[in-house]
């Protein structure tokens, strides 16, 4: 059940399906650039992710992809970023 | 080999299915096949844990589950062909209830396809005998409704395979013994037990629930537990104690905004509670999303009093309150429960003292006194008594306490502490307890109720003034592991200061910023990996408290011997 990494990239060919994708991805992860997102997940969250994207996309026009960085725990991505930081999606409680 | 539980078969004809009792969905029998505990937990005790094997399951099934075409009546003379989708079907005389994914045919000749998510698997018959005796039973059941049923399809997603499964003798009756077998266990009341160290168990989406190998260890088997219950969390608590704070949903998240300025959000799959203490504002349409979720939300007062908890419509296991409450009514029972949590609050509470002792006084005549409330604690003949061991314990510790605390370089920054005082609590670093016990109650009663307790009923708390009897019995041993602890972490490491407090009417609270680092300090304890000193592996403190739940349950249905109290070395 131990969390992974993700980075989800799609492409979209119709604005109101892309705004579904992107609220629905805001669910999962942590927005990145116009349609690419980055994820920590579960094996359980992955597959409902999955479903649910799938509930979404046309699949003649539109393509997603789900690549997996590894164990979201150790995992140390090797990143080149340029203008803005790249930072791995924490789990961490939230006390505000 | 035949699993236990299995070797009891009903004559056949099965006895028609009469009044009160539920028809069983054929998924059942498949359960059954697999393990007949698993079975019994989620078709008797209404528990269920979602997996990414069950999501996936789920999920190719979508297509199959929009009914389409028809099923003619046997009979009707045509031969056309049929193709139905969804189908459903039940059997008075099998006592089953069945969703089909399809059933072919033509005329009165039928075969039902069921559909698996995955790739075939590469055995002698085909497919698992759990899936064949599914497929089976549902031809049974087309059968008792006329047709003529000899063969069914498995369809396997994954690898668009399709396995010819026919229902020959063998198969029938294999399939027929199953349904006895899970027809014997759903009337019988009585828990099969888990399986020996089985390959099945760690694929087994309720393995968390059913604990297969630490009950067999706690029983004696010569095995080392698998840490099949150890996962990491896949949600975290989100806490809320600003002023002026509202939650609401948007989309797949909670925005949390303080004075109309959005502070953050929190995405709902990663949320296990919403802990909101003071005057926080929660809309509706966000309160029903978090109870359609089965995220509890907690709410205490701003001093940290525990007001109470909000759950969707609770958990279904009745079984397992009926226990709760029949055991809380028998006076051996509670004794027995109450001394072991006393005793084990007592040598926590030991262990505390001995490896934090900051100062140079000596500790022995200390340490062996507690040693002497251990033994007189397990000797006691009734709950007046230990009440009266356990704080005559209690204030040897806390007399004590002080001594744990890194004495100051400032004087007049420094935390002292002469005794324990509470309601209201007098100095910081009362408060500072006062307000850890608050927080480990509110874990024990929202974990309790998650797993299907009555926090409100206890062994050793008398169920009065509407406070979790439940919860408060089962915090006494994690006092010292984790809120006096954390206290202690807290202060030594200038975490919180003596300038974090605000003092109204002679009583001491925290400002809202030292609660904040403090909350932070508590939930990194929880976090905190210890290796379980019976059971071998490394678990957190929160998953620590819901296994300590769950093994209560056990042994409350007569599944574990004992209850193993947590007491650290
Ligand atoms: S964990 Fe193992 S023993 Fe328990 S229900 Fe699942 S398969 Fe059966």
């Amino acid at each position: 059940m131990d969390h992974r990494l993700y980075i989800v990239a799609y492409d979209i060919s119709d604005q109101r399906r892309w705004r579904r994708l992107f609220k629905l991805m805001n669910g999962y992860g942590e927005w990145l650039q116009l349609s690419v997102f980055q994820c920590r997940l579960s094996r359980k969250q992955h597959a409902e992710l999955i479903a649910l994207i799938d509930g979404i996309l046309h699949h003649q026009e539109d393509h997603v992809i789900l690549l997996d960085l590894g164990p979201a725990e150790n995992v140390d991505p090797h990143v080149v970023s340029l203008g803005k930081r790249f930072e791995k999606v924490q789990h961490a409680p939230i006390i505000v | 080999m035949d699993p236990p539980g299995r070797q009891q078969e009903l004559p056949l004809p099965f006895p028609e299915f009469s009044g009160d009792l539920p028809l069983l969905p054929v998924r059942m029998v498949n359960e059954y096949m697999y393990c007949p505990r698993l079975a019994y937990l989620e078709w008797v005790q209404a528990e269920w844990a979602e997996s990414g094997d069950t999501v996936e399951g789920r999920y190719s099934h979508r297509r199959v589950d929009q009914p389409q075409g028809d099923l003619p009546p046997p009979g009707a003379g045509s031969e056309e062909t049929i193709h139905a989708r969804s189908i459903t079907l039940s059997s008075n005389s099998l006592g089953l209830i069945a969703k089909l994914d399809l059933v072919e045919g033509e005329g009165d000749i039928v075969t039902p396809v069921d559909y698996k998510r995955g790739k075939r698997p590469h055995v002698p018959r085909g497919a698992y005998d759990p899936e064949r005796v599914q497929l089976c039973a549902q031809g049974l059941i087309l059968r008792d409704h006329g047709y003529r049923c000899d063969e069914g399809v498995l369809y396997f997603a994954a690898s668009r395979e399709r396995v010819r499964v026919s229902f020959d003798d063998e198969l029938i009756r294999l399939t027929e013994n199953a349904i006895s077998g899970l027809r014997l266990v759903a009337a019988g009341g009585q828990l099969p037990p888990p399986l020996v160290d089985s390959p099945k168990c760690p694929r087994c989406s309720l393995n968390g629930i059913c604990l297969p190998d630490e009950i067999n260890f706690f029983k004696g088997a010569d095995l080392a537990p698998r840490p099949l219950f150890v996962a990491h969390d896949e949600a975290l608590p989100v806490y809320v104690q600003a002023h002026h704070a509202k939650v609401s949903k948007k989309g797949e998240t909670l925005e949390i905004h303080v004075d109309d300025k959005k502070v953050t959000t929190a995405r709902l799959i990663h949320v296990s509670q919403l802990a909101l203490s003071g005057n926080v504002y929660l809309t509706t349409p966000t309160l029903h999303e978090l109870m359609k979720r089965g995220i509890p939300v907690t709410w205490q007062s701003f001093g940290g009093w525990f007001m109470g908890h909000t759950v969707g419509t609770g958990h279904k296991n009745v079984e397992l309150r009926t226990a709760q409450y029949r055991a809380s009514f028998d006076d051996q029972i509670c004794l027995h429960l109450a001394k072991g949590l006393v005793e084990a609050k007592i040598r926590n509470s030991r262990t505390l003292l001995r490896r934090n002792w900051k100062s140079d006084e000596d500790k022995s005549i200390l340490i062996s006194s507690l040693q002497r409330d251990v033994r007189h604690c397990i000797r006691c003949h009734g709950i007046e008594e230990l009440l009266g061991v356990e704080g005559a314990a209690a204030s040897r510790y806390f007399s004590a306490f002080g001594h744990l605390l890194r004495p100051a370089d400032n004087e007049t920054l420094s935390f002292n502490f002469t005794r324990r005082n509470r309601r209201p609590p007098t100095d910081p670093v009362n408060a500072l307890l006062s307000y850890a016990y608050s927080l480990l109650a509110r874990l024990w009663t929202v974990t309790l109720s998650a797993v299907g307790f009555d926090p409100y009923r206890g062994f050793y708390h008398q169920p009065r003034y509407g406070r979790p009897a439940l919860a408060l019995d089962l915090m006494e041993p994690f006092r010292p592991l984790i809120a006096d602890s954390c206290v202690l972490q807290a202060i030594n490491n200038g975490e919180v200061r003596p300038s974090d407090f605000i003092q109204v009417a002679g009583s001491v609270n925290l400002n809202s910023d030292g609660r904040k680092r403090f909350i932070g300090a508590f939930e990194r304890r929880l976090g905190h990996e210890i290796t379980h000193p019976l059971l071998g592996y490394r678990i957190s403190y929160r998953r620590l408290i819901e296994l300590q739940s769950r093994l209560l349950g056990r042994f409350l249905l007569g599944d574990l011997p004992d209850y193993p109290n947590f007491i650290t070395r």
